[in-house]
C-alpha cells in the first residue's frame, strides 16, 4: 500500500464514515479499507466521533403508545406458538414449484416492482475456512436474487427493489419439510434498492420467497410472494 | 423462560441483547426504556415529523426484537448500534417519501440564494437540514463543516449531492466533513463534547 494510494482514499473516508459516498465509490474504499491498515486506524479514531452525532440532538418525549405499542407487539410475537405456521393463505398452500424459479401468484397488486423468477443459475465460489459457497441467482422483472450458501446457513440477497411504501417491510420465508417458517430478520431496502437476510439453516429447505408485510413483520405470510426461489435438492 | 423485569433492569445492555435474540420481552422492554428516547428524538430530527418518527422508531425496534442476535458486541456498543438502525430506518423512510416533503421554513438565506427554489431536492435537503437542533460538539462546529456533517448524516444526502446544492467542489465537499469529525474527535478527546 502506497502512501499516495492511501491519501488518495484517505480524503473519503469522513464521507463514507458518514454514509456519504456513492455505491461504487463506497465498495472501492470498502476493498481499499481491507488491505491498509492506516485507514482502518483512522476510522477506529474517528469511531467516538461518529457516534456522538446521535445523541447531540435536541431531545423529544417520545409518545407513550409507542411504548405499549411496541410491547404488546413483542409480547404477541414472543408468545406466538409454532402451531400458527399452520394457518397459511390458500395461495400458499402446496403448489410450489418444484424445479428453478417461478412467479408466485399477484404481480398486479404488488407495490414493488416485482421479480417473477423463472430460472436460477448454480455457480460455486471460493467460502471462508475453505470451503465452497454454492450460488442461486436469478434476475428477472428488474429485482435481482441471490442465494449464497455459507456452512448450515445462507444469505438471500435481493437488488433493485422499489422503495417500500411507509410501515411496510419485506420477510423472507423458507419452506422446509412442508413447513412454511419466518426468517427472523426482516428486509427494508436501502437507498440502491439492496436488501439481505441471513438464513441461518437451510437444511432440508426446499424453497425461499420473499413477501411484503406490515412493519413488525407478521407470523403468516399476508400477500403474494415477490419472489420465490426453489433449492434444489 | 422470560427472566423477571427486576433482573433484566440490572443487566448491562450487551448481556440484554442475547435475551432479546431469545425473544424475552422483559429484557427487550429494559432495552426500550434504556435507549427508546434517544432513537426517537434522533428519528424525529431526521424526519421532522412526531408521527413518522413514531413509525420509525417501532419499526426499527421490532427489527432489533426480531434480529438481536445479529449484534455483534465487537463492532460497537448497544445503544450506538441500535440507533445506527434508527438512523437507516428514518433515512429510508425519507426516501420512501421523496417528492411528499412539507413546505419548508427556510431559515438560511445564504443557502437558499444559491439554488433554484422549486427544486425539491434542495428544498429537502433545508428541510432535513434545519429539522431540529443540534447540540454539542456538532453545534459547535464552523457553519459550514456542521452543515455538510448534518445533510449528509441526519438528511441521507451524498457527497455529490451536497455539492450540487450547496454549489461547492465534491472534494471541499469531503474535506469539510472530515475536518469537521477531526473537531467533534478532538473535542471529545479533550472531553469537551
Amino acid at each position: 500500500m502506497s502512501a499516495d494510494d492511501h491519501n488518495r482514499w484517505s480524503e473519503d473516508l469522513a464521507a463514507y464514515m458518514l454514509g456519504a459516498l456513492e455505491p461504487g465509490e463506497a465498495a472501492g474504499f470498502e476493498r481499499h479499507l481491507a488491505g491498509c491498515e492506516r485507514c482502518r486506524e483512522e476510522m477506529r479514531w474517528f469511531e467516538p466521533a461518529l457516534q456522538t452525532l446521535p445523541e447531540q440532538v435536541e431531545r423529544q418525549e417520545p409518545p407513550r403508545r409507542l411504548r405499549e405499542s411496541l410491547m404488546a407487539e413483542v409480547r404477541a410475537d414472543a408468545g406466538v406458538p409454532e402451531e400458527r405456521r399452520s394457518l397459511l393463505p390458500d395461495w400458499l398452500r402446496g403448489g410450489w414449484s418444484s424445479r428453478g424459479l417461478r412467479l408466485a401468484t399477484g404481480l398486479a397488486v404488488m407495490a414493488l416492482a416485482v421479480a417473477a423468477v423463472a430460472g436460477y443459475e448454480i455457480g460455486k465460489g471460493g467460502g471462508d475456512e475453505g470451503g465452497e459457497s454454492t450460488v442461486l441467482s436469478t434476475r428477472e422483472h428488474g429485482v435481482s436474487v441471490k442465494m449464497v450458501s455459507e456452512g448450515d446457513g445462507g444469505t438471500l440477497h435481493l437488488a433493485n427493489l422499489h422503495q417500500l411504501p411507509p410501515g411496510k417491510v419485506l420477510e423472507a420465508w423458507v419452506r422446509r419439510e412442508g413447513t412454511v417458517e419466518a426468517v427472523p430478520a426482516l428486509l427494508v431496502p436501502d437507498r440502491e434498492g439492496r436488501a439481505e437476510t441471513t438464513i441461518a439453516d437451510m437444511g432440508g429447505v426446499d424453497t425461499v420467497m420473499v413477501t411484503e408485510e406490515p412493519q413488525g413483520g407478521s407470523e403468516e405470510p399476508t400477500s403474494p410472494a415477490i419472489v420465490t426461489m426453489s433449492v434444489p435438492q | 423462560m422470560a427472566v423477571r423485569r427486576e433482573k433484566a433492569e440490572r443487566l448491562a445492555d450487551e448481556e440484554l441483547m442475547p435475551l432479546v435474540g431469545g425473544k424475552d420481552p422483559e429484557a427487550f422492554e429494559v432495552l426500550y426504556d434504556r435507549h427508546g428516547g434517544a432513537a426517537f428524538s434522533l428519528a424525529y430530527r431526521i424526519v421532522g415529523d412526531r408521527a413518522a418518527a413514531e413509525e420509525v422508531t417501532q419499526e426499527a425496534f421490532i427489527s432489533v426484537w426480531r434480529s438481536g442476535a445479529r449484534f455483534d458486541a465487537a463492532r460497537g456498543s448497544v445503544r450506538s448500534w441500535l440507533l445506527s438502525v434508527v438512523r437507516n430506518r428514518a433515512i429510508d423512510f425519507l426516501r420512501s417519501k421523496a417528492g411528499k416533503a412539507p413546505k419548508l421554513d427556510f431559515d438560511d438565506e445564504s443557502v437558499l440564494e444559491q439554488r433554484p427554489a422549486a427544486e425539491r431536492t434542495e428544498e429537502e435537503a433545508l428541510r432535513r437540514e434545519t429539522a431540529g437542533e443540534v447540540r454539542g460538539a456538532l453545534g459547535k462546529l464552523p457553519g459550514e463543516q456542521a452543515k455538510v456533517i448534518q445533510l449528509a448524516y441526519f438528511g441521507g444526502f451524498s457527497h455529490s449531492e451536497i455539492a450540487g446544492i450547496l454549489g461547492l467542489p465534491m472534494g471541499t465537499v469531503k474535506g469539510r466533513m472530515r475536518l469537521g469529525l477531526e473537531k467533534i474527535r478532538g473535542e471529545l478527546a479533550e472531553g469537551l463534547a
